[in-house]
């Protein structure tokens, strides 16, 4: 064993192989940080260069694109509150007031620790719990899937500011608009144009909500918006800072391994999964949402920590969970290597040269997030009007690029008109965002499930992790409704 | 003068126009693959679009163009410019969609049929362990269950849904209630579903069954393609149990263009495919995502029309049309 791993140590050390990861991390970074350019865009572009290279190398490039724009999502967001991709919006809900306050370089640093430390756990938990992780991700059907995605959506009642009840209505927003296309099976909802047939891609959404209302801001009240310069001294992330968030990163790192093992999940809903955690177990609940960097860490731990995790189902099973794994499957077809449990009797040579290039990626990720940050990071000294511009102009162009389509670019700037009208209101965006992702899982599930039980709700009790769900449901309402109880008896008391 | 002007006008145009035709390809090709990215019809456009530009001289570039079944990026190439640098890599959607669905935003001979590419074999599989060695097994236990039993498929009118139904229905059951339904989306969803014991059975393409049927995880029982596929010679053909309705049935992928595409750009592309079909890197690409490459062996206007007609009189036999 020991000379095999030495073997494939020999195979994979080699300076090509090294620079194919370097540019492929780095391309990451940068292409998740521009709005509108996504991981998955990323991957599908490199696809044809794989058909020239060796199998292991071009798997590990397109991983390394994958981890690289996970992370790179994470910079805009924090810089400019454009989520460069829908797993760093909670990001972006910390992120941005940190930026404004001036510690731009600190909220930066916290997103890249918190990431490379998931992306870590990601990698030893694939190298070693990946079969036992596989066996309980096939054990997660139709059933248990509605619960854990509607226990996911209790993160609603954490990031809904300062009215329980502004939240429930923004996310019911996000449920309705999730409906829009053509359903699971076969009929159109709120299909008003060809284009709609295909429903709202989440991209235009994602970015209309949370980037366009600040321009509109900015061009509706003339007064941009305060901006602290950068403090010297105050980009680092101290000691005490990172013990205080250590929790959350560990307990973001394995909500992320444990949901990216469930085919279908993927980084963002396990973002959001980490971050109403956070808030919930947190001591200053309300200071989530104003810049608390253990918001950051909470989200950014969760969603590289899902990304290496979405390998285990493609590795032991052979089963992709999202585009970009089936992408990857598709890699892996080409280059003749059938991914799943014969993988690892048959190749096992590759298998251990892409567990050590995976190693050798999380470094990577750690020194291409330190050069980038800094070239990202003179971002916050651009006055406003110049970086608005360049932010529309490049939200824009990068909507469009996704599948050159008019038609997201009209969902964009909707959704910008829509995400200001309900900052007006105080209406907050997050929910609405959680649920628009959340909300066409919930409605397959549900609807598969009562498929196979020929529409007996008691299949959503069938299961012991159906069960568990349940319970954690129960709980999470329970709480939110006494803390409801206790803010209304101390405005009441205010009064009085 | 000025009609000396008009005419040499008119004349450097005539020779813009020919020379432009005469070079034609002069810019990149777009291939739009109707699908996500890492399906089945996603890696057939790659492999077609790698292979051919060697051949045609200019890049060939992929954009995925997926939703409504594969329609709205077939509806994008049957309203493109029919320049030759907008095509589609088709799949047999862009027949049965319009032939189950009269609303369809796009006919099956909106196009200007190029050739066909491949067959992709459509397999009917079980979980290992599960109590069936023959389809007659797991008919009659349908049968026996009366529609308690369930497939996994893309959708009631799509490809991997006729399959079922196909079967259900020559087997003397309503192809309609004899067995629930549950939809996927994307094979990888499919091929789990089974594989984690959701679901019964199901007959969808061979690329996203194969890994699991080599690995014994899974049991093929039946084959939906014209003959027995070189990797389960033991495994019968629907064809040769009988079975006249899914007998017919199998998947294809052809490339077509907007209708009315110049006849350069016709025979460009015959010449081209030509070449294709004994080229190394696509036979081999082929094999690997499971598909038998028939590149130049049918006439693609007749083959799109008989599957159109089949699936039509399928689905007016299932009771979908009228």
């Amino acid at each position: 064993m020991l000379n095999d791993i030495l073997l494939a140590l020999q195979a994979v050390a080699t300076i090509e192989n090294f620079l194919i990861m370097a540019a492929g991390i780095w391309g990451g970074v940068v292409i998740g940080a521009i709005p509108g350019m996504t991981g998955t865009m990323a991957v599908t572009l490199a696809l044809p260069f794989t058909f020239y290279m060796q199998p292991v190398p071009s798997i590990l490039l397109l991983v390394a694109l994958y981890k690289g724009s996970t992370y790179g999502g994470s910079v805009s967001a924090i810089l400019i509150k454009t989520p460069g991709t829908a797993s760093a919006a909670c990001t972006a809900l910390d992120g941005y007031p940190l930026a404004r306050q001036g510690k731009a370089g600190k909220a930066l640093n916290m997103a890249l620790y918190s990431s490379v430390i998931g992306d870590f756990f990601s990698n030893i938990s694939l190298i070693f719990l990946a079969a036992p992780l596989a066996i309980l991700a096939l054990r997660v059907g139709p059933p248990e899937y509605f619960m854990l995605m509607v226990f996911a959506l209790t993160t609603v009642a954490g990031v809904s500011g300062n009215s329980l009840l502004l939240g429930l209505v923004s996310a019911c927003l996000g449920l309705l608009l999730a409906t829009v296309g053509e359903d699971m099976y076969g009929s159109f909802r709120f299909a008003m144009t060809n284009e709609m047939q295909a429903g709202l891609a989440v991209a235009p959404v994602l970015i209309g909500l949370f980037a366009l209302p600040e321009l509109i801001k900015l061009i509706v009240f003339r007064n941009p918006p305060k901006t602290e310069p950068m403090k010297l001294g105050d980009n680092r992330v101290s000691g005490r800072e990172i013990r205080a968030s250590l929790k959350s990163i560990l307990r973001g790192s394995t909500i992320g391994v444990v949901l990216g093992a469930i085919p279908g999940i993927g980084p963002a809903s396990a973002a959001f999964f980490s971050y109403g955690e956070a808030q919930r177990t947190s001591k200053t609940p309300a200071n989530f949402g104003k810049g608390e960097l253990e918001g950051i860490a909470a989200s950014e731990s969760a969603n590289n920590g899902a990304c290496g995790a979405t390998m285990i189902p493609l590795l032991a099973l052979g089963v992709p969970g999202d585009v970009i794994t089936g992408v990857m499957l598709g890699a892996f077809m080409i280059q003749g290597l059938t991914p799943g449990p014969l993988l690892f009797q048959t190749n096992m040579h590759e298998i251990y040269m892409l567990f050590i290039g995976m190693m050798v990626s999380s470094v990577l990720l750690f020194g291409a997030g330190k050069i980038t940050m800094r070239a990202f990071s003179y971002v916050a000294e651009i006055p406003p009007t110049l970086l608005t511009s360049v932010v529309l102009l490049l939200c824009l162009f990068g909507i469009y690029s996704i599948s050159n389509s008019m038609f997201d670019v009209t969902v964009l700037l909707a959704l910008g008109v829509l995400g200001f009208a309900m900052f007006l209101l105080d209406i907050p965006a997050a929910p609405f965002l959680i649920a628009f992702i959340l909300g066409p899982m919930i409605e397959e599930n549900m609807r598969r499930a009562l498929a196979i039980s020929r529409g007996d709700a008691s299949v959503f009790l069938s299961s012991p992790i159906t069960w568990i769900f349940a319970a954690l449901i129960l709980f999470v309402i329970g709480i939110t409704f006494r803390r409801e109880v206790a803010k209304a008896r101390q405005r009441k008391a205010d009064r009085a | 003068m000025r009609r000396i002007l008009t005419g040499l006008a008119a004349a450097a145009m005539l020779a813009a126009g020919t020379a432009q035709a005469q070079n034609y390809p002069d810019q990149a090709i777009t291939l739009v693959v109707p699908y996500g990215p890492g399906g089945a019809s996603d890696l057939a456009g790659r492999a077609l679009a790698e292979t051919a530009r060697e051949h045609i001289g200019q890049p060939v570039t992929v954009l995925n163009k997926p939703g409504a079944g594969g329609m709205t990026g077939a509806a994008f190439v049957s309203n493109a410019e029919p320049d030759g640098y907008t095509l589609l890599l088709a799949r047999v959607g862009m027949a049965l969609t319009p032939a189950v669905n009269p609303q369809s935003t796009v006919d099956w001979d909106a196009y200007t049929f190029l050739g066909e590419l491949e067959a992709s074999p459509m397999i009917l599989a079980v979980k290992a362990g599960a109590p069936y060695d023959s389809v007659g097994d797991l008919v009659a236990a349908i049968e026996q269950n009366e529609g308690t039993m369930t497939y996994a498929a893309s959708g009631a009118t799509a490809i991997d849904g006729f399959t079922v139904q196909a079967l259900l229905s020559d087997s003397g059951m309503d192809p309609l209630t004899a067995a629930t339904l549950v939809p996927y989306k994307g094979g990888g969803a499919l091929a789990t579903a089974l594989l984690g014991g959701h679901v019964d059975f199901l007959a969808i393409s061979a690329g996203s069954l194969m890994p699991h049927i080599e690995s014994g995880d899974m049991t093929p029982l039946m084959v939906f393609a014209p003959q027995r596929m070189d990797k389960l010679p033991e495994v019968p053909t629907a064809a040769e149990l009988g079975y006249e309705q899914a007998g017919q049935i199998t998947g294809w992928s052809a490339l077509y263009g907007p209708k009315n595409l110049p006849e350069d750009v016709t025979a460009k592309w015959e010449e081209v495919l030509a070449k294709v079909a004994d080229n190394e890197t696509w036979l081999t690409l082929a094999e690997r995502r499971g598909s038998i490459s028939t590149v130049g062996q049918k006439n693609m206007a007749e083959y799109a029309k008989q599957q159109y007609e089949l699936f039509h009189g399928l689905a007016q036999k299932f009771g979908y049309i009228q």
